[in-house]
């Protein structure tokens, strides 16, 4: 099978203003120089010429990046659709107008709640009310705005004021996105993990509004994988449609792969793209069906879910090449289970925030 | 959510892109986190989402290419157009 990619998320630094407890990016930072303006456009044009069609410019921040509109530039003119992925902090008219002239065709915008105490608290950071300004310049600047909210035990309860937020900021979509336990969020999933009750009512809340909203404003509601019985069909399959590259220039096939400590993944500094998608043995390991154990080889859903999550099964079974045990059929399945159970009663623990890499090495 | 009338000029909705895909020359809508492949027809209809021609204008457009009557096509076009624009795909 010829598989090819679709979807780029650049990384294009870890830095960022915000230390928000749900963050997915590594609690271990690789080593090495975040890649140079000249290496980035690189990959977006070996992207393109792979068939990539997005680009999804996140991090960290990448409004910390001062070379993000020349960035984008290259990414919209090898004919990528943009997506900026962004805190807004730092996000005013000036860097609008360039991004604008750079081609950037939207922008997504993170809230942390609806209001502006339990937003900083959860962030760690008072942005709040930057992030309005932001979202409202954002949509005078003439951008489609996504807002995203990452959803937790901590603001879920008030998920009918959050989408009454992006409604009033007249976003096109809502992403009400769970919390995806790994890197830091898997450190704070005490904290995070919802009761079964909370899931329950937020599941109502986005339903209703999502009706209520249809032809005005997408909503895309999430539920967290902790309270299913099969496992999510992450990013479609391993090494099938996304890459990712993170700001040292390793490419992943998941945002998170660099859980999976066995693997060793190829840099851009080294490879050509193409090279590391289709040839390397980290984007080959998990790919199709032949990696599967028992029971996902002989699975009636192996090719819908592609046996769920590695980075989960790296994470709660410690053996990348597992069944996810969010799976009913996975042996482990019974040690998540134990988990979710005691957190339906158990106070939640203080937050471990989020920290920026020790130093910044600069391109 | 107002129905689609004769005078209605159909575009696409701010963020959504229309183009070809480039490995393949299938047509294709591109928007934040999206794509969607075109049937032809659909892809007919959009080419002539330019914000210059009406729907009435858009259905006389098709009918002269497909060498159709316009009564035929005008209730699948209302219809592709709806659910695009359900979908925030298009707008008027």
């Amino acid at each position: 099978m010829n598989y090819r990619p679709y979807l780029l998320l650049a990384e294009l630094t870890y830095r960022c203003p915000l230390h928000c407890p749900y963050c997915s990016n590594p609690t271990r930072y690789p080593d090495g120089r975040e890649l140079t303006t000249a290496e980035w456009q690189r990959v977006f044009r070996e992207a393109a010429d792979l068939g990539v069609l997005h680009a999804g410019l996140s991090g960290g921040e990448p409004l910390q990046r001062a070379d993000l509109p020349e960035l984008v530039a290259t990414a919209h003119e090898a004919g990528l659709y943009t997506n900026l992925i962004t805190s807004a902090v730092g996000l005013n008219e000036t860097r609008l107008a360039q991004l604008k002239a750079a081609g950037l065709d939207s922008i997504q915008i993170s809230f942390q709640a609806d209001e502006e105490f339990a937003a900083n608290r959860i962030a760690g950071a008072a942005t709040h009310r930057v992030k309005l300004t932001a979202a409202r310049l954002t949509r005078a600047a003439g951008f489609p705005l996504t807002v995203n909210v990452v959803l937790h035990r901590d603001n879920i309860d008030r998920l009918a004021q959050i989408i009454a937020l992006a409604e009033e900021l007249e976003a096109e979509r809502l992403e009400l996105a769970n919390t995806q336990f790994y890197g830091w969020a898997f450190r704070n999933r005490a904290a995070l993990l919802p009761t079964r009750g909370q899931i329950a009512a937020g599941s109502a809340v986005a339903a209703r509004e999502r009706k209520r909203l249809r032809g005005r404003m997408r909503i895309l509601f999430v539920t967290p994988d902790y309270y299913s019985d099969r496992p999510k069909p992450c990013m479609d399959g391993w090494g099938r449609r996304y890459l990712t590259v993170n700001p040292a220039g390793e490419v992943l096939p998941c945002p998170t792969a660099k859980e999976i400590k066995e693997l060793r993944f190829d840099s851009v500094r080294d490879h050509a793209l193409g090279w590391i998608w289709h040839e390397s043995p980290a984007f080959n390991r998990f790919r199709g069906t032949e990696w599967m154990p028992l029971p996902c080889r002989e699975c009636e859903f192996r090719e819908i879910d592609f046996g769920g999550c590695r980075c989960q099964a790296a994470l709660l079974a410690g053996d990348a090449s597992v069944t996810d045990p969010a799976c009913s059929l996975s042996p482990y399945r019974a040690r998540l289970t134990e988990f979710v159970e005691a957190a339906q009663n158990n106070a939640a623990p203080d937050f471990e925030y989020r920290q920026n890499p020790p130093f910044h090495p600069l391109p | 959510m107002n129905a689609i009338t004769d005078e209605s000029r159909a575009v696409l909705a701010r963020g959504v892109r229309l183009r070809a895909d480039p490995l393949t020359g299938e047509p294709l809508l591109l928007f934040p986190e999206g794509i969607l492949p075109l049937d032809e027809s659909t892809h007919d209809i959009l080419l002539r989402c330019n914000g210059e021609l009406s729907f009435a204008g858009i259905v006389r457009a098709l009918s002269e290419e497909y060498e159709a009557e316009p009564e035929v096509l005008r209730a699948d076009v209302a219809a592709c157009l709806t659910q695009l624009r359900e979908e925030m795909l298009v707008a008027w």
